[in-house]
């Protein structure tokens, strides 16, 4: 088992009464399973994604990644754990500004302390997989959205995560660079063994996936 | 990761350029100030610092009583050094050093050429072991202990004798002494607080064979056994008075200085010798201004790189998903800083070496850049660049590395409000200060101004004083008079010992018989026109008598208002009344009064004053006042007609009104360098206001382009942006009008003549405060509110 999360609640206090963003949330996650949450606007499915990626913490419940309880964890060793497993994709992709593709990919290693030569050798070995070689100089600002997002995918795997959590992916994408990600998402899955979870809005992205879930005011229905 | 560091430091420099630049310049600015004056202060204090034996070195200080003003000299009476060394078994040595002439410059012959000497002074031969001083060519710095024997630094004997060996040859000093070179030394460096060019040997002066406990003219230096108790030796020497004069003629008590503080803690002695005198007050006062730019350049490169912050909270949280840890967040963001703050180093040397020559005019130093690359001058700076960079990173780097990533990836979050309370303080701060620094200097130039349109009591425009100290013989010097007379363009003479503006001799005025304590009273020896020349107001009485008997002694005076009002009389009484002046024998006659003028600098309340025709000083100055016609064209006449008078001197003169300009260099020195400092501070104030608006305007964007869309106009966003920061400038001219006004109350208690200030100064300060902020707020608010808003609101 990859993770498991048991009776999870979150919440804000507004105005002397809590309102939960997430309500006794509990999910198991086999490693190698390609899982979509799903739900409406303001459901929770994008802090619970934050909460299982570590970048968000909750009030109340136990969370194991890897059998070590996250929950008791400090905050150092918490990173270290994500910074080893996680991958993150965005829907914005947050690929650095100021970085070309080839230090974008790089950054990852670089805060895992990766030797330079085993750096050049793996993001090359990256570069090559997503066929943007060519674009390895280039600033994010030169590519289109979906290229963007592929260096966005391409920097989650490099640090080779069990686990890739992506919230909306293809949001800002039009349709075949969406079928595109979403095919990339399923290769991985299937032939490499990553598991990912994914945040969606679409029916059709979500049929990409082995198992979905669905939130409502955040609770699993 | 230090490479990958300093690339994206680099690299985010180059993106923002407009505010690279504008962070760059900030501190540049900040630097290069603070590296100019760590040069000065650091060249102030080496003073002294070369002496092998300084700490146990001590000049003796004259405190004197109340009726010679309390005031502390730095000359001491001829008899204190031989006495002490004497009796006292902790002072090893002692030297005495008198300025000739007590302080008139020296007409030196050397065969039939003519030399002035500003600096030639009478000394006893062990000052050379007291300094160590070397003897370079010559036997020995005893030969000094002859009379008529002089040694020359190495480059005045270079000036008088070329290339010839000066040794054995003589000189004539004032067309009287023969003096014989013994020795040549070598020139004292800048940083000395005693620098001769001629020491003649003591035993040839007047003091050497009857010391007396009056005069107190004499530099002072002994040298103390080492470990020796100062306080101990300070006792003694207090006994060593008590021997020498009984308790009703102490009008002094004598004090060690060490020598490490002649230089800078000597501010406000009198008759100090030094060519320069320090003042620790200014350094200290610099040093904080320096500091405070420093601090106000660091504050806003804090401002202006959280201004992009919105970007930088993003990639911080990019950063921290992709694994990065606070820790090495806080190094990127210090790297970047260390390259921002070793760039404006670089540049702020640059602008310091054109900053130098400026600098040096106005403070009258020879501070040379090279000076920078001494070890403990780089390792000052290296500290230099540590510590801005550690100030100047500190905010951004543990403010914004500790953004958790949720929040900072999260576009609804914002910045915490404390934060930005604490930016609009900072800038509240930067502008007081400028607002305080507009108001001070303002008021300088008021005061500068008012001493300048003062009514001083006399009209020193168009009046010249010729030296005529080091010329021999009365009836020469009627010759040149009359021959200056004769001239169309002179209009009055007359022989003075001294003039408005220069220190002529104390004496003491007394009531009467009984009158224990006195009042202190200059006088001047000078003929009878000089109340005319001069333009005294002649109240009542008339002036000296025209001529004078040889061998009349009585002695007559003109007094001015304030010394009859110490008298009790009114001006038509004091007339022909007799009056008791200390070491004028008999009582003089009063023959006028004149209204009180200023003879002093306006620091100064006017206290008694005489002229006088008792024959005890010499008249040293021919005192002209000419048609103000062609300047030039005059003083080549008078020139020419002083040498085809006197033969064996060189003409040397002053305007009195420049001369009275010489005493207010000090309030000019402050007034220039506070204005300097002025626009640099409102400059990079300016800069920090710049900052922040665009950091809000970068906030409120899309707020912008909402209420862009909705029908605002440019005008009325304009408004509304400008309005917050004009509001922020408000508070802190709220806060700096007092402080401004307490510090310049505070300033203006030294002068005994002074402006008040008025409201107009705040007036204009609070205009110019928020005029400057408008425009360089709005510079920022009309940008915003063009832009478009499509794009503003497509990015979301």
């Amino acid at each position: 088992m990859l993770l498991q999360l048991r009776n999870i609640f979150k919440w804000v206090q507004q105005g002397g009464q809590r309102v939960f963003l997430l309500k006794d949330i509990n999910l198991e996650v086999q490693e190698g399973e390609f899982i979509s949450i799903m739900g409406p606007s303001g459901s929770g499915k994008s802090t619970l994604l934050n909460v299982i990626g570590m970048l968000d913490t909750f009030d109340e419940g136990e969370y194991d990644f890897l059998s070590e309880s996250v929950h008791t964890l400090k905050e150092k060793y918490r990173s270290n754990l994500y910074k080893e497993y996680i991958g993150f994709v965005f829907q914005s992709y947050h690929l650095l500004d100021d970085l070309t593709v080839e230090e974008n990919l790089e950054m990852p290693l670089l805060y895992k302390n990766i030797k330079g030569s085993e750096r050049k050798a793996l993001v090359a070995d990256m570069l090559d997989r997503f066929n943007i070689v060519g674009k390895k100089d280039l600033f994010p600002a030169q590519l289109s959205g979906g290229q963007q997002q592929l260096v966005g995918v391409a920097r989650a795997l490099i640090g080779k995560p069990k686990l890739i959590l992506a919230d909306e992916p293809t949001g800002n994408l039009n349709s075949q660079q969406s079928e595109e990600i979403m095919q990339l998402f399923k290769k991985l899955n299937e032939e490499e063994g990553v598991t990912i979870i994914q945040v969606t809005h679409s029916e059709k992205n979500a049929e990409y996936g082995s198992r979905i879930i669905n939130l409502l005011d955040g609770r699993k229905i | 990761m230090f490479h990958n560091n300093l690339k994206i430091a680099w690299r985010s420099l180059k993106t923002n350029r407009m505010f690279s630049g504008i962070n760059i310049l900030g501190l540049s600015l900040g630097l290069a100030i603070t590296i100019v004056l760590f040069l000065f202060i650091s060249y102030e204090r080496s003073f002294d610092k070369e002496y092998e034996h300084k700490e146990e070195i001590f000049r003796v200080l004259v405190q004197t009583d109340e009726s010679y003003g309390k005031e502390i000299l730095c000359t001491a009476p001829a008899a204190v050094a031989p006495a002490i060394k004497t009796d006292i078994p902790s002072v090893k040595k002692a030297a005495r050093i008198l300025k000739h002439g007590f302080g008139e410059t020296a007409f030196v012959k050397v065969g039939n050429t003519n030399f002035l000497e500003k600096e030639l002074y009478w000394c006893d031969p062990e000052l050379f072991e007291i300094f160590n001083i070397k003897i370079l060519e010559g036997r020995s710095y005893k030969e000094l202990e002859r009379p008529n024997t002089v040694a020359l630094s190495q480059s005045t004997a270079k000036r008088y004798f070329g290339s010839e060996d000066p040794i054995g040859k003589t000189i004539l000093v004032d067309n009287e002494d023969q003096l014989e070179v013994v020795g040549i030394f070598p020139d004292f460096a800048s940083n000395s607080s005693i620098s001769f060019n001629a020491i003649g040997s003591f035993s040839s002066t007047f003091a050497f064979k009857e010391p007396s406990w009056g005069n107190s003219s004499f530099e002072t230096y002994v040298q103390l056994d080492p470990g020796a108790s100062i306080a101990t030796t300070e006792l003694q020497m207090q006994s060593v008075l008590d021997k020498n004069v009984d308790k009703a003629g102490q009008w002094f008590s004598l004090t060690l200085q060490p020598l490490e503080n002649v230089h800078l803690f000597s501010a406000g002695y009198v008759n100090s010798y030094s060519k320069h005198i320090g003042d620790i007050s200014e350094i200290r006062n610099l040093t904080f201004l320096a500091l405070l730019i420093l601090l106000i350049a660091c504050v806003n490169y804090m401002n202006l790189m959280t201004a992009k912050s919105q970007k930088r909270t993003k990639d911080v949280g990019i950063n921290k998903t992709l694994g990065a840890s606070s820790k090495s967040l806080v190094i990127r963001f210090y790297a970047e800083t260390g390259l921002v703050t070793l760039i404006s180093l670089f540049i702020g040397i640059g602008i310091s070496a054109l900053l130098l020559p400026a600098f040096n005019t106005i403070t009258g130093m020879e501070l040379e850049m090279s000076l920078l690359f001494r070890l403990e001058m780089l390792t000052g700076l290296v500290v230099f660049w540590l510590t801005t960079t550690l100030v100047a990173g500190s905010y951004p780097a543990f403010y914004l590395s500790k953004s958790s990533p949720n929040a900072a990836l999260n576009p609804g979050s914002k910045g915490g409000k404390g934060v930005i309370n604490l930016r609009k303080g900072l800038v509240v701060l930067q502008f007081a200060a400028s607002v305080v620094l507009i108001v001070s200097v303002t008021v300088i130039y008021q005061q500068l101004e008012f001493m300048q349109q003062q009514k001083l009591g006399y009209e020193p425009e168009n009046t010249i004083a010729v030296t005529t100290g080091g010329i021999r013989g009365t009836s020469i010097k009627q010759t040149l008079v009359k021959e200056f007379k004769s001239l169309s363009m002179v209009s009055d003479v007359a022989m003075a010992q001294g003039f408005p503006g220069i220190s002529v001799s104390g004496r003491t005025l007394f009531k009467n018989e009984n009158d224990e304590n006195g009042t202190q009273i200059s006088t001047n020896h000078s003929d009878a026109q000089v109340i005319e020349l001069l333009k005294l107001n002649l109240l009542a009485g008339k002036t000296l008598p025209l001529v004078k008997q040889e061998g009349d002694t009585l002695v007559e005076v003109v007094l001015n208002k304030k010394a009859i009002e110490y008298l009790g009389y009114s001006p038509e009484e004091a007339v022909g009344k007799k009056v008791l002046i200390g070491g004028f024998g008999e009582k003089a006659r009063i023959m006028g009064v004149v209204d009180n003028f200023n003879y002093e600098s306006l620091h100064r309340p006017i206290g008694a004053y005489a002229f006088h025709n008792r024959r005890s000083e010499a008249k040293s100055f021919v005192l002209l006042r000419v048609k103000s016609a062609d300047l030039t064209d005059t003083m080549h006449q008078l020139k020419s007609t002083f040498e085809s008078v006197i033969t064996d001197a060189a003409f040397e003169y002053v305007f009195l009104d420049k001369n009275m300009e010489r005493l207010y260099a000090q309030e000019h020195k402050t007034a220039l360098m506070g204005l300097i400092f002025c626009v640099l501070a409102i400059f990079v104030a300016c800069l920090g206001l710049f900052g922040l608006a665009a950091f809000t305007a970068e906030q409120r964007k899309k707020e912008i382009g909402v209420r862009k869309v909705l029908g605002a106009s440019v005008l009325g966003i304009t408004q509304m942006l400008s309005k917050d920061f004009l509001k922020l400038v408000l508070v802190a001219v709220t806060i700096a009008f007092p402080m401004a006004y307490w510090l310049m109350t505070n300033w203006l208690h030294d002068f005994a003549y002074r402006v008040t200030i008025g409201w107009t100064v705040f007036a204009l300060a609070g205009i110019l405060a928020l005029f400057i902020a408008l425009v360089t707020v709005s510079f920022q608010a009309i940008s915003a509110a063009r832009a478009n808003p499509v794009k503003s609101l497509r990015t979301e």
